[in-house]
């Protein structure tokens, strides 16, 4: 399957880059390309120009400040969890990004394209001849959605394995534009739009992220359910984190929406409380309040919801493990 | 004590390893000619539609196409690897009858030419009513998928044996259930290619395709392009796993000869993932319905079966699929009267075919997974249950089976051990459990001359050995195995043995790797081949050793005489001397070798002796279900294997292992799941076989047996060994959760909704 | 546009002449002839592709030749040295780590590359790393195995 034809561009300097998408409206950035090719492969995805982010300098970095571990958004998903202060002190991230793909694509992907990837879906995830049986799905560029069965929509569902954790750590993240740049809390930058995910000003590049100091202060872990114990997309995501100063918890999901989704509900019915069997009681229907399961994957809807529940319930029981 | 054999029994490297570890093996889409020319198939988009008409034009004029072709310009001729069951075309003619049907192809000077052209092919379909469930299928009023195939059944069988009524009446409990097993694809690693070059002035072409039947694809390849065999010569390159979906012409084979023979140039088509998916072969689903009878004390006293396939929308191998399942119903178990009732039904869906066991393991898990219900009624332990019915060799076999060695009693008794089936069973925590599986699978057919594997074996004048054999290697180490046996009669080592195999213009016929026959079949033909050579070398070292030619051993590199080694004479030397009394060079071999029987069968009209020796089997599992979530961990998995004496047991353990990753596959990971006739996921990533985190320990024991057919007593080995592991694991998973589960596979979702109805 | 671009593979450099859109798979096996990198499902999902850039196990099916450029890259063609092979392919050969061999290629180099950074790796690790590397020969034990026999042959050696 070769890759459709495509303008390549392959900036030294991120206001070059920034440049580059202003001008050229049909342009997709390119980190690691796991994600984007496989998409262009299956025209899904058919950019005018792609631009490559390999030859930026300085965003492949790890490095620890007074007040916030910052990681460039180029730095490889595996460099990411074998950081010593990552794997120490942010397990939920570390588990996260060494659970994304296969260990080729935390090799080649990076922390921001991981972010940024596309929203999937069991009728947009597949070869343009595929796809030639039913009309052209709202998200590829026609009417209907197939999962949504109604036109103007898109229900295909966000399945990064970093969010969460991220989202759980109250991580905001740095976009870059041609004009500088600006600091925005990482859920922000998801629209929970099916078409177009992400809510990134034109010109922008998510360059970094921001996880306080606050993160590290606590219990966290990231739990995924997938098919297969590597390789697959999560079935279900969930990141826990709970402070061990003030017990406050962060609760974030993937694969339940459009967007990750902080599960608000139950950290505002966690406060305060208690970690025990009685309050886990209240797990699954507040977390399934913050979910839109749509039928976009092969996986069964109600499998998700039980999948959901159990995944934090269980996250939670390891922090009461903690206290 | 003297080891009996030399080469033979020895855990040795195929002989093509270090190819296959250096990049240098070459498969099919490896070939590079010059001036070759790329192809690329249209499918239809529709699970059923007629064609109205198919505009090309577009796709002819855009800049590098060199041709395209439509299902009208073909040759009006159908085929299929079951000659009474032929009903296809390479390209469709008229109508489409699954989504993935080709349409057209083209062909042009390189691969994104080809993609581009492709979708330049506009199609008027007028949609016809589809149906994809078999059940729905044959009833009145269904879409009509062939024209004249009523009831969309395309092939019925019938078999009764005994008296299963009287069975059943003298039955202490009678158990009647329905089982259901999905749809799996072989995805083999390498996708399907195909490389032609024809030569004009003598009207030959040259195809060198990832086949599995090379022979068989010559025939079919000769017959839809009209031309006699002889102008057809097929080369397998290396094959990339098969595991049946390579049995089949495809259309990429038929396509780049055609554009070979009418551009003049070599062409190359190669699937992609998608394609290999949807356009080629999968496991028939099947629907069964299975009764049996038994004594108070587990006998088996007969057993019914009503089983619908799927076949989607071709026969590919319909009939001898359907009979296989038909007939190991009784093997390895002792069925004194069976009465099997099945139909093949076409569904708008991608096409079944041959896959490892082929039709028999969806009966087996039928089967295995009714022994262990009825065993719990009657209180009585499921291992003892299949000792207790094992069949017998030497004892009179309803079907005509003919069971010249059977291990299936101690490789239950073996399996069991090794699991720690009487420490376990019943006696593990909740969510924890062992199960059993037993099957028997064929060593190839008897009696059929068209299934016969011919052999030469060609001694040269520096002692090198080079044997020519039609055996198609496909990754299982068939070459190797030949070479092990021809080393073995002649008493060298494996390095002085060169194969050239599976070339339809060089090497003697052989029906190619399905069946299991390989060993057996292009095995004892390589063995006489080798004998013949080594009589005359005998009889012409004969007299300088003082001995007869009959008490001669060619053994480790050496001829010598029985009981005195030291009188000898090396096999290099051997040769001198035969050179030396002027005799003719090379000293060839030839055989030519189909398995005989007393008890013939023609598969279809009448029982008899289908094969050769049967191989037996029991796998024992240990499982462990997260009763959370619902996943299921397979712990262990123990296989015990009578496969005659094992060759190279190096390489029955790789079967071995395979199949287990197969059987655990089928159990609780695989499906090809449609949606109205659309394969939701043709991609290995949505299809999701197990990967290294998946797989259990695994423990393979060997059961000898020295069958009198095999060479050296060999068997098959590895198709049958992916029968029994997925009613292994769903018995384990009963003894884990006490929930039965007769449909396959068996996900999470599926435990977590039993275990949730069973509070 | 085509562009002239210098690949550095297995210690060569090779000048070729690229559009874009051209992975480093298509150019390792159409361009520079070195097919013994397979393509087994094109999306990244096999691991059939594996290449090692600076010695990093990549999907070469999903990564641009252009972007390869001023990258080391080494196929399962630049493994073994002076006609010897290299102590992994030796192992894979005696414990009969392979069958058909078509994602054999593939496993041997996130093999090598799993082993670089982790010489010794625990069973545990050694499986995570693999599991892209899909098999449906063998059942991966005795791919398993042989990485782990080839630890001890390469000692200190790499």
């Amino acid at each position: 399957m070769r890759l459709p034809k495509f303008d390549y561009r392959r900036p030294e300097r991120i206001q070059e880059a920034c440049a580059i998408l202003l001008d050229q409206p049909c342009a997709k950035l390119m980190a690691g390309g796991t994600d984007l090719l496989v998409n262009m492969k299956h025209r899904a995805e058919t950019p005018s120009t792609i631009v490559s982010l390999k030859a930026l300098p300085d965003l492949d970095f790890v490095q620890k400040t007074n007040s916030a571990l910052r990681i460039g958004a180029l730095t490889p998903l595996k460099k990411v969890y074998n950081d010593p202060f990552v794997a120490a002190k942010l397990p939920a991230l570390a588990i996260a990004a060494s659970s994304v793909g296969s260990y080729h694509h935390q090799t080649m992907g990076t922390i921001g394209g991981n972010l940024c990837q596309q929203t999937r879906c069991k009728y947009f995830n597949q070869s343009k001849w595929w796809r030639s049986s039913r009309p052209l799905c709202f998200k590829a560029g026609g009417e209907l959605c197939h999962v949504a069965k109604r036109e103007g929509v898109c229900y295909s569902t966000y399945c990064g394995d970093v969010a969460p954790a991220l989202l759980a750590f109250g991580a905001e993240v740095i976009l870059t534009g041609a004009h500088g740049l600006r600091q925005v809390p990482l859920e922000e930058i998801f629209s929970g739009d099916g078409k177009t995910p992400l809510k990134i000003g034109r010109g922008e590049i998510l360059t970094e992220i921001v996880i306080p100091n606050q993160a590290a202060d606590g219990f966290s872990t990231y739990g995924k359910s997938a098919n297969r114990g590597s390789i697959d997309f999560p079935i279900v995501g969930a990141a826990v984190w709970r402070s061990s100063s003030t017990g406050e918890s962060r609760i974030a999901l993937t694969a339940v929406d459009r967007k990750p989704v902080r599960a608000r509900r139950l950290e505002d019915f966690l406060e305060g409380k208690q970690l025990n069997e009685e309050t886990f009681q209240a797990v699954d229907g507040l977390v399934a309040k913050e979910s839109r399961l749509m039928p976009s994957s092969i996986d069964s809807l109600s499998y998700k919801r039980k999948l959901m529940g159990l995944l934090v319930q269980s996250a939670l029981s390891e922090a009461r493990g903690g206290e | 004590m003297e080891k009996q054999f030399s080469v033979v029994g020895r855990r040795l490297p195929m002989l093509d390893a270090a190819a296959k570890v250096n990049g240098s093996a070459q498969f099919t889409d490896d070939l590079m000619l010059p001036g070759m020319l790329h192809g690329k198939i249209l499918r239809s988009r529709l699970p059923h539609a007629k064609i109205l008409n198919v505009d090309v034009s577009k796709a002819a004029r855009l800049r590098g196409v060199k041709g395209v072709v439509t299902g009208a310009e073909i040759p009006d001729r159908q085929y299929g690897i079951v000659p009474k069951a032929r009903d296809e075309y390479a390209l469709a003619k008229g109508k489409v009858r699954y989504i993935g049907d080709e349409i057209a192809a083209v062909c042009a000077i390189d691969q994104e030419i080809a993609e581009e052209a492709v979708e330049l092919i506009e199609v008027d379909y007028e949609e016809l009513p589809s149906v994809f469930d078999p059940l729905d299928a044959i009833k009145e009023g269904a879409p009509i998928i062939h024209e004249g195939v009523a009831n969309n059944t395309s092939f019925a069988i019938r078999k009764e044996f005994g008296d299963v009524e009287g069975a059943f009446a003298a039955s202490h409990l009678v158990s009647e259930d329905s089982f259901y097993s999905q749809p799996v694809n072989h995805a083999p690693l390498e996708p399907h290619s195909a490389v032609a070059q024809h030569d004009p002035i003598r009207g030959q072409v040259v195809l060198w395709s990832s086949t599995q039947i090379p022979f068989f694809l010559r025939r079919n390849l000769a017959a839809t392009l009209q031309i006699p065999e002889s102008r057809v010569r097929v080369i397998k390159p290396k094959v990339g796993g098969g595991f049946g979906q390579k049995i089949d012409m495809f259309a990429k084979d038929f396509c780049a000869a055609w554009f070979a023979m009418k551009l003049g140039k070599p062409v190359k088509f190669t699937y992609e993932r998608d394609e290999v998916f949807i356009g080629t072969r999968q496991r028939h689903p099947m629907y069964l319905k299975v009764k049996t009878g038994m004594t108070k004390d587990g006998k088996i006293l007969g057993q019914q079966f009503l089983a619908y396939a799927d076949g989607g929308a071709y026969n590919s191998t319909a009939p001898t699929m359907m009979a296989l399942s038909c007939f190991f119903l009784m093997v390895p178990y002792h069925v004194p009267n069976l009465l099997y009732e099945g139909y093949h039904v076409y569904t708008n869906k991608p096409v079944g075919g041959a896959m490892r066991g082929h039709g028999i393991p969806q009966a087996r898990f039928a089967v295995e997974r009714q022994l262990d219900m009825m065993a719990e009624r009657l209180n009585l332990d499921p291992a003892e249950i299949r000792w207790k019915n094992s069949i017998k060799a030497g004892e009179p076999h309803p079907g005509g089976f003919v069971i010249n060695t059977c291990g299936f009693a101690e490789s239950v008794r073996a399996a069991a051990k090794a699991i720690g089936w009487k420490e376990k069973r019943g006696k593990l925590p909740f969510g924890r459990g062992v199960g059993l599986g037993g099957a028997s699978f064929p060593s190839g057919v008897t009696n059929m001359s068209h299934i016969s594997s011919g052999a030469v074996v060609q001694v040269g004048q520096d002692a090198s050995v080079n044997v020519l054999t039609g055996a198609a290697d496909i990754g299982q180490g068939a070459e190797t195995v030949i070479a092990q046996i021809v080393a073995e009669v002649l008493g060298v080592s494996l390095d002085d043995v060169r194969v050239t195999a599976a070339d339809t213009g060089a090497t003697p016929l052989d029906p190619g790797t399905f069946g299991s026959g390989v060993t057996v079949r292009a095995g004892n033909a390589a063995r006489i081949a080798a004998e013949s050579v080594k009589k005359r070398l005998f009889e012409c070292v004969a007299d300088e050793l003082e001995a007869n030619p009959e008490d001669l051993v060619a053994k480790d590199g050496v001829i010598f005489v029985t009981g005195s080694p030291e009188i000898n004479i090396p096999f290099a030397k051997a040769l001198k001397a035969y050179q030396y009394k002027d005799l003719p060079m090379p000293l060839v071999g030839r055989a030519s070798w189909m398995a005989d029987t007393s008890e013939p069968t023609t598969l279809f009209n009448q029982p008899g002796n289908f094969s050769p020796s049967y191989s037996f089997m029991t796998q024992a599992a240990e499982v462990e279900v997260d009763t959370k979530t619902g996943k299921v961990k397979v712990i262990k998995m123990a296989t015990a294997h009578d496969c005659g004496r094992p060759i190279n047991p190096m390489l029955v353990e790789g079967q071995l292992e395979g199949s287990i990753a197969g059987g655990m596959g089928q159990a609780l990971y695989e499906n090809v799941i449609t949606e109205k006739g659309q394969v939701m996921n043709p991609s290995f990533l949505d299809y999701g076989f197990p990967t290294t985190l998946e797989v259990p320990e695994m423990e393979s024991i060997d059961i000898e047996t020295d069958d009198p057919v095999g060479p050296f007593g060999a068997k098959e080995a590895g198709e049958g060994t992916q029968l029994s592991p997925a009613p292994a694991i769903v018995n384990a998973i009963y003894d884990a959760i006490g929930v039965h589960f007769n449909e396959l596979p068996v996900t999470p979702e599926r435990i977590l909704k039993a275990l949730e109805e069973r509070k | 546009m085509k562009q002239a671009i210098a690949l550095e593979v297995n210690g060569d450099t090779y000048e070729v002449l690229v559009s874009p859109n051209q992975t480093l798979l298509e150019v390792l096996r159409e361009k520079l002839g070195l097919t013994g990198t397979k393509k087994g499902c094109d999306l990244g999902a096999c691991g059939a592709c594996t290449v090692l850039l600076d010695g990093a196990a990549y999907l070469s099916c999903l990564m641009l030749a252009v972007d390869a450029v001023g990258k080391k890259i080494v196929t399962i063609e630049g493994l073994s040295q002076g006609g010897e092979l290299h102590p992994l392919q030796k192992s894979f050969v005696e414990l009969g780590g392979l069958q058909c061999g078509f994602c054999t290629p593939g496993i041997i180099m996130t093999a090598k590359a799993v082993l670089d950074e982790e010489p010794q790796p625990t069973e545990e690790s050694l499986k995570k790393k693999m599991a892209g590397n899909l098999c449906r020969c063998t059942g991966y034990k005795k791919v398993l195995d042989s990485i782990m026999g080839a630890t001890a042959r390469m000692g200190g050696e790499r």
